[in-house]
């Protein structure tokens, strides 16, 4: 965690990076408005979500990438009433409550979902296309060409440890393997049904010789791993890793740094992206539902995600939002803030899959997983 | 039976060898006592486990912070109410649905018993998200009902519906319930007071396994309730499990308790009628 | 009433088996994978050994319950304590489980200082048989709960009229009681099978679905975060509706006979 302002590189090609940050004080920064949003939003939009009063949105978990500070500054900016259902919920179900919930005022407004359900949900036509004012700031592979759905934040795969059982943090997917961890590594899900445990073996395949269109190797070291007794099949969550029965678990960055500020007082947790390979990154996507009660209002919500103000509470919440090289090109990060996040150098290389590379990796994955991981 | 009865009340058999003593029920004993002893430990366990994790406050603290919290939080108390409300309108459903099918079915129509079965064990296979894509599909009401939780009455009367049924069927088939009716017609009795005065009396200890299990399960659903988005009791319990560590903990506790503390209610209520009636204990 | 159950059935079984063309056999097919046999697998056994284990252990705790001797309020407490722990499964249960006997849990290390590994003596909370300890915390109370009206049922004057006959308390139990008791120990243990056969919190949180079971299999690809394969779901889903209706039908037959002596 280098408080060096290096810039942080974007993912593979798409995204060429600016110049580097710089020494943060004394650069002017560059001209942009400073809530972005107000520039380039339809007209009356605001006067609109306000008649309306009220947001429906689902799945999103207070501490996940911030949401909760995210909720409640957007409720004090526009005096809005939000409720938020379902904070555990799966992308599957978001779409699922769409569907069923259709037509009552219970219903979603927006939803947060992995990008293979985003493309779902599309398809069935689900949701109603918005650009957002700041729309042309955001990568296009993470967004949908028409609309119908935007990438929100991202991050990449970390291996958090709590300190209090964890005498020596473990700094790479080699070291995972020593015989001090027995036990001790986990993941938060079955990585057939939890996108980051999934991520997590793609991870591990990117830095045992495997690729992004290779998940086998993957998996091989997840067995090698149980073999060795250090792989810990039960599900990771923030109360076992606080609680030292999950000890090391590997997760988002944003997941896990939350677990580390959720820990403080109780155990002290260190997060580091593992060395041995590059990074995996996974990013999530806003949709506005077709369906909404609250149609201005889930649109001013849009707006608010990808407003400075929002993208940089994604950042607070420890996930870099979609607009970040954007923001970082504009100086409008604060250093105290990039302080606290994992080093630069590990994001300089971000792996993400394309949807058809991962839809080739769940089927070898289902298909090896069992038969080589033995617990 | 009734010859192996008779017979016992006729002259005794020729003594055999060993002297025959008058049969005295076994005494609680060492057996009684080591089965419970293991019993407890094992249940106990893991309460206790999980509770010494609740007072843990960071590093070696150990205080009620997280018990303080939580008895504050209106909503806590707010989610609590709603799924007792649930759970008593299920019992009601339940007991008044079923408890005329299956004494219909037990005396006149046994043939219908294996279809009972095979849908009382439906809701183990069928997954709550088709239950749940099942029950939009076909019910499409006035949003008093839709909108609001007592929507849930109807899925958890099915989820419940396996444990309930299961319950009074083993009552009933412990009862010779044709006998029963015969002798109450016989002395004149008409139908709903065989039915209030005969067969119930002798179902009480049924029936009080299927309130108590409709009960447990209501106040334990999440699945149904997570998707349609109601804010039951489990539904908090998760959602603090989610966020707060401790907190998580001692909510499952406070919840063990107050869910215990129901259960002895009902019983205490039901343990009196059984007493008048003279159950076989 | 029925309705509300049979169709989704009706429907998951359609949608099991139609695809883009037509009819199909093409999700049905996926079932025969190694994961989805292994699955299946692990289920049956993991029901079939719990519900073995609640049936001897809840009928042990009933017997000694209902004895005449038992200290007063044994009874309501055992009962209403079963109630709410038949339905204290998922995340806490399991989370109490790896605290106490996972492999960093408190008694494992304990057992480890005074020099026993259980682990390294084979066992693990994250197999087959750790899961069945796990499921008994629920499946002994439930079979407590069903099994007590049938115990109450076996009258007391039985029992003497055997004894004066002669009989000695195996004889009892072989000839009397347990023919009497055998229809509510058939219909306990269909309740109980089923009761594991669908868990999925508990296993879950166990062990992430490292031992394949059925529902995890079914909820990941109906609502997981990673993949969305409803047909194959509902194909699973089919397939546990079999095995239940085996298990009824088996059930059933065994029903038959023993309430034979009823006449």
């Amino acid at each position: 965690m280098a408080g060096d302002d290096k810039s942080m590189i974007g993912r593979r090609g798409a995204l060429a990076l600016g110049g580097a940050l710089g020494g943060a004080a004394g650069l002017a920064a560059l001209g942009l408005p400073s809530v972005a949003d107000a520039a380039g939003m339809p007209a009356g939009l605001v006067a609109k979500a306000k008649k309306e009063g009220r947001l429906n949105v689902i799945a999103l978990p207070p501490d996940w990438a911030n949401y909760g500070a995210i909720i409640t500054a957007f409720k004090k900016q526009y005096g809005l009433s939000v409720t938020s259902a379902n904070p555990d919920g799966s992308s599957a179900q978001e779409l699922q409550t769409l569907r069923t919930l259709r037509g009552q005022s219970r219903a979603p407004d927006c939803v947060d979902v992995g990008p293979s359900f985003a493309v779902e949900g599309a398809k069935a036509g689900l949701f109603a296309p918005y650009k957002v004012a700041t729309w042309n700031d955001i990568p296009a592979d993470m967004k949908d060409a028409s609309g119908l759905w935007v990438g929100d934040y991202f991050g990449v795969i970390s291996v958090a440890a709590n300190r209090s059982v964890v005498k020596t943090m473990p700094q790479s997917w080699a070291d995972l393997k020593k015989p001090e961890y027995k036990g001790m590594v986990s993941l938060n899900g079955d990585p057939m049904g939890a996108a980051a445990a999934f991520s997590a073996v793609y991870a591990a395949s990117l830095a045992n010789g495997g690729s992004l269109d290779d998940i086998a190797p993957g998996v091989h070291y997840f067995a090698e791993l149980a073999k060795l007794g250090n792989f810990n099949p039960a599900q990771a969550r923030p109360a076992s890793v606080i609680g030292g029965q999950t000890p090391i678990t590997l997760d988002w960055d944003y997941l896990s740094l939350s677990d580390r500020k959720k820990g403080r007082g109780k155990a002290e947790i260190t997060v580091a992206i593992p060395q041995g390979g590059p990074a995996y990154g996974g990013y999530y996507c806003q949709a506005i539902s077709a369906h909404a009660p609250n149609p201005s209002a889930a649109r001013l919500w849009q707006e608010f995600l990808y407003s400075d103000q929002g993208q940089i509470m994604f950042l607070e919440g420890y996930a870099h939002p979609a607009r970040f090289n954007a923001l970082v090109a504009a100086n409008k990060i604060p250093t105290a803030l990039m302080q606290e996040l994992p080093s630069p150098e590990a994001y300089r290389d971000i792996k993400f899959a394309s949807l058809d590379q991962q839809a080739k990796a769940k089927t070898v994955l289902a298909d090896l997983w069992p038969k080589l991981v033995k617990t | 039976m009734a010859g192996v009865m008779e017979e016992a009340r006729g002259p005794a058999p020729a003594p055999r060898q060993r002297a025959i003593a008058l049969w005295k029920p076994v005494r609680f004993g060492l057996g009684g006592w080591a089965t419970i002893v293991i019993a407890a430990l094992y249940f106990f366990a893991p309460l206790v486990i999980t509770g010494v994790f609740s007072l843990w406050e960071g590093r070696s603290r150990y205080g009620f912070a997280a018990y303080r919290g939580l008895l504050a939080d209106g909503e806590m108390w707010s989610s609590l109410l709603l799924s007792f409300r649930l759970s008593i309108e299920t019992i009601a459903l339940g007991l008044v649905l079923l408890l005329p099918a299956m004494i219909f079915v037990h005396l006149r129509a046994p043939r219908l018993r294996p279809l009972f079965e095979f849908i009382s064990a439906l809701p183990f296979v069928v997954p709550a998200i088709a239950l749940v894509a099942g029950l939009t599909a076909l019910y499409t009401g006035p949003d008093w009902l839709i909108g609001t939780p007592n929507y849930l009455v109807i899925p958890y009367f099915f989820l419940a519906l396996p444990y309930a049924y299961r319950a009074l069927d083993v009552g009933l088939s412990a009862l010779d319930l044709r006998t029963l009716t015969e002798a109450g017609q016989s002395l004149g009795a008409s139908w709903p007071q065989i039915l209030f005065r005969v067969v119930l009396p002798n179902l009480v200890s049924a029936m009080l396994g299927a309130i108590l299990l409709t009960l447990a399960i209501v106040m334990g659903e999440f699945t149904f309730a997570n998707i349609l988005l109601f804010r039951t009791f489990a539904v908090y319990i998760t959602d603090v499990g989610q966020s707060a560590v401790t907190e998580a903990a001692a909510l499952t506790l406070l919840s063990f308790a107050i869910t215990w503390g129901a259960m002895l209610g009902v019983l205490a209520t039901g343990r009196g009628r059984t007493a008048q009636v003279g159950g076989a204990h | 009433m029925a309705a509300f159950l049979l169709l989704p059935t009706l429907v998951l079984l359609v949608q099991a088996f139609s695809g883009p063309h037509g009819p199909t056999l093409e999700w049905v097919r996926t079932l025969g994978s190694y994961r989805y046999r292994t699955a299946f697998r692990n289920s049956v056994l993991l029901s079939a050994w719990s519900a073995i284990l609640g049936l001897a252990a809840g009928l042990a705790i009933a017997h000694a319950v209902l004895r005449p001797g038992a200290p007063r309020g044994l009874r309501t407490l055992a009962t209403s304590f079963a109630a709410v722990a038949a339905n204290f499964a998922g995340v806490p249960l399991a989370f109490a489980f790896i605290a106490t006997l996972g492999t960093l849990g408190l008694l494992t290390t304990a057992l480890r200082s005074a020099g026993i590994d259980i682990y390294a003596a084979g066992f693990s909370l994250y197999s087959v048989s750790g899961l069945t300890i796990v499921y008994a915390y629920f499946q002994v109370p439930l079979m407590l709960i069903v099994i007590m009206p049938a115990l109450e049922g076996l009258k007391r004057e039985w029992r003497e009229a055997a004894s004066n006959l002669g009989a000695s308390s195996w004889q009892y139990w072989r000839h009397v009681a347990f023919p009497v008791l055998l229809p509510s120990l058939l219909a306990a243990f269909v309740l109980l099978f089923g009761n594991a056969f669908s868990a999925y919190a508990t296993p879950y949180a166990l062990t992430s679905g490292n031992i394949g079971l059925l529902p995890i299999e079914i909820s990941n690809l109906l609502s997981g975060n990673v993949t969305l394969a409803p047909q194959v779901a509902a194909a699973l889903a089919a397939g546990m509706v079999a095995v239940m209706a085996v298990v009824l039908a088996i059930y059933a037959l065994a029903n038959r006979r023993a309430s034979r002596w009823r006449g």
